[in-house]
């Protein structure tokens, strides 16, 4: 549930034309589609390029900038050594990807080592759940649930959207002009860096963030999980201190999940008949264990 | 043997029973239904406030013991915990929610106290890391493999439309 990483383009522009991205290589997905899905992602590659300086489709510059923001992330907070653990979460995800219709996309899941209770979405379908938020999930279903929320954030492209907007697009104009003008990417991305990172630390606003929770219930449901499991999350969440270091990030980015209750709690009740059968898949939830720290 | 059973009967009262009855308080009025159904029989009015022992939960049903009998409510009407304060009528959502935020008149603004997390610092400082991207991208399944997960638990996929947000 969050996600805040939006950051950058600029990044992009450094690393993409260094970067050998294999584009053409990316799966097309065999996975039935619902309509509605069908249409989100038709709907999707109508938008124009972001940016059209990489040279590359839209699809392209949304991975080569998510790809750039994640890494970051993994810089801070590297992969939990579990293999295992890794696997399970991108089959998860994967799975409940599949039904959002943005099948152009390569979807990469992980638990990342950090006791905060957390979760990053980046743009091109780069989603990272911290190990805090992990070790509170009790089902498969929450699990769904959660990674649901940020592909929710993936397909709306909230962040993308952000970077269109007020201060990021000036800094966006002084790179162009920057790049135009023979500057050096290194010394663009520096900059960047410079005011850039507290970027990640940044909120969307509270509606996408209702949003992206209305989309994840239904995700998880088109998914066959039980569509309660992400309430649920948000139940045991918001019975946490705001005071709890290992949620300030959380709640400074979010709105209080109480907030995020009402929201979703009425929007699901007025159509409570799409959610009635859903599975938790308890048995096979991968739990982590205490202290371990490596397989 | 004493001692053991004494040992047993108090791990179960410490560590079992809050698996399986957790308090919670009703947030705005709501029927106790006898069944976890719209439209099944109500048992009684529970009002805002209204403390209530969880049980389990069944979809978006909880389960509950309230008011002497045991039934279901809409998980949407009930937080668990114990209420911090009776709320008054007519704003008794805002007034729990300001509880539950350790706040109140404060309004929309998201919670911005209190940051201080390591995320925070380390998110500044963050720079890519590549040997850690390439693992990340190392484990990623295809479609293919993920439907075939999904059918090892009978996970099926179904049409269904978004839904909008809550007319207000």
């Amino acid at each position: 549930m969050r996600s805040r990483l939006l950051l950058a383009l600029f990044l992009v522009m450094g690393t993409a034309s260094a970067q050998a991205f294999d584009f053409g290589g990316l799966i097309k997905e065999v996975t039935k589609q619902p309509e509605s899905a069908s249409a989100d992602s038709q709907q999707q590659s109508k938008q124009p390029s972001l940016m059209g300086l990489l040279g590359g489709t839209p699809v392209e510059e949304e991975i080569a900038i998510g790809r750039e923001i994640a890494g970051r992330l993994l810089g801070a907070s590297p992969l939990v050594k579990d293999k295992k653990l890794q696997q399970y979460i991108n089959n998860v995800g994967t799975w409940v990807a599949g039904q959002s219709g943005r099948n152009d996309l390569k979807w990469h899941f992980g638990v990342i080592e950090s006791d905060d209770i957390n979760a990053f979405a980046a743009p091109g379908g780069y989603i990272l759940v911290t190990k805090g938020l992990y070790k509170r999930l009790r089902n498969e279903a929450e699990l769904a649930g959660v990674l649901a929320h940020e592909i929710g954030h993936v397909i709306k492209q909230h962040h993308l959207k952000i970077l269109k907007q007020g201060q990021l697009i000036d800094i966006g104009g002084s790179l162009l002009k920057q790049k135009v003008g023979g500057g050096g990417k290194g010394q663009a991305i520096g900059k960047m860096i410079g005011s850039g990172a507290e970027i990640l630390a940044r909120g969307l606003d509270k509606n996408a963030e209702y949003e992206a929770d209305r989309i994840g219930v239904v995700l998880a449901a088109r998914a066959g999980y039980d569509a309660y499991a992400l309430p649920s999350v948000l139940q045991e969440i918001g019975h946490l201190s705001a005071d709890d270091n290992s949620v300030s990030l959380l709640f400074k980015t979010h709105p209080h999940p109480e907030k995020r209750l009402l929201e979703l709690g009425d929007a699901m009740d007025a159509h409570a008949d799409r959610f009635e059968e859903g599975k938790i898949v308890a048995e096979r939830f991968y739990r982590l264990q205490k202290d371990k720290k490596a397989q | 043997m004493r001692a053991i059973r004494w040992l047993t009967c108090t791990l179960l009262l410490v560590f079992v029973v809050p698996l399986f009855a957790e308090p919670g308080h009703i947030i705005r009025p709501s029927d106790l239904m006898d069944e976890p159904y719209r439209d099944a029989a109500s048992l009684v009015e529970l009002k805002a406030g209204d403390s209530v022992e969880i049980i389990k939960r069944k979809g978006g049903w909880l389960k509950v013991e309230a008011a002497g009998q045991t039934g279901w409510v809409r998980m949407s009407k009930i937080r668990k915990g114990k209420a911090a304060a009776k709320p008054t009528s007519g704003s008794e959502a805002k007034g729990v929610l300001d509880l539950a935020s350790g706040r109140s008149g404060t309004g929309n603004v998201v919670a911005a106290t209190g940051v201080r997390g390591l995320s925070e610092a380390e998110l500044k400082e963050a720079k890519f890391s590549a040997s850690e991207m390439d693992k990340l991208e190392s484990f990623t399944v295809s479609g293919q493999q993920a439907a075939r997960f999904a059918q090892a638990q009978k996970l099926a996929a179904k049409e269904l439309e978004f839904i909008p947000a809550a007319e207000r």
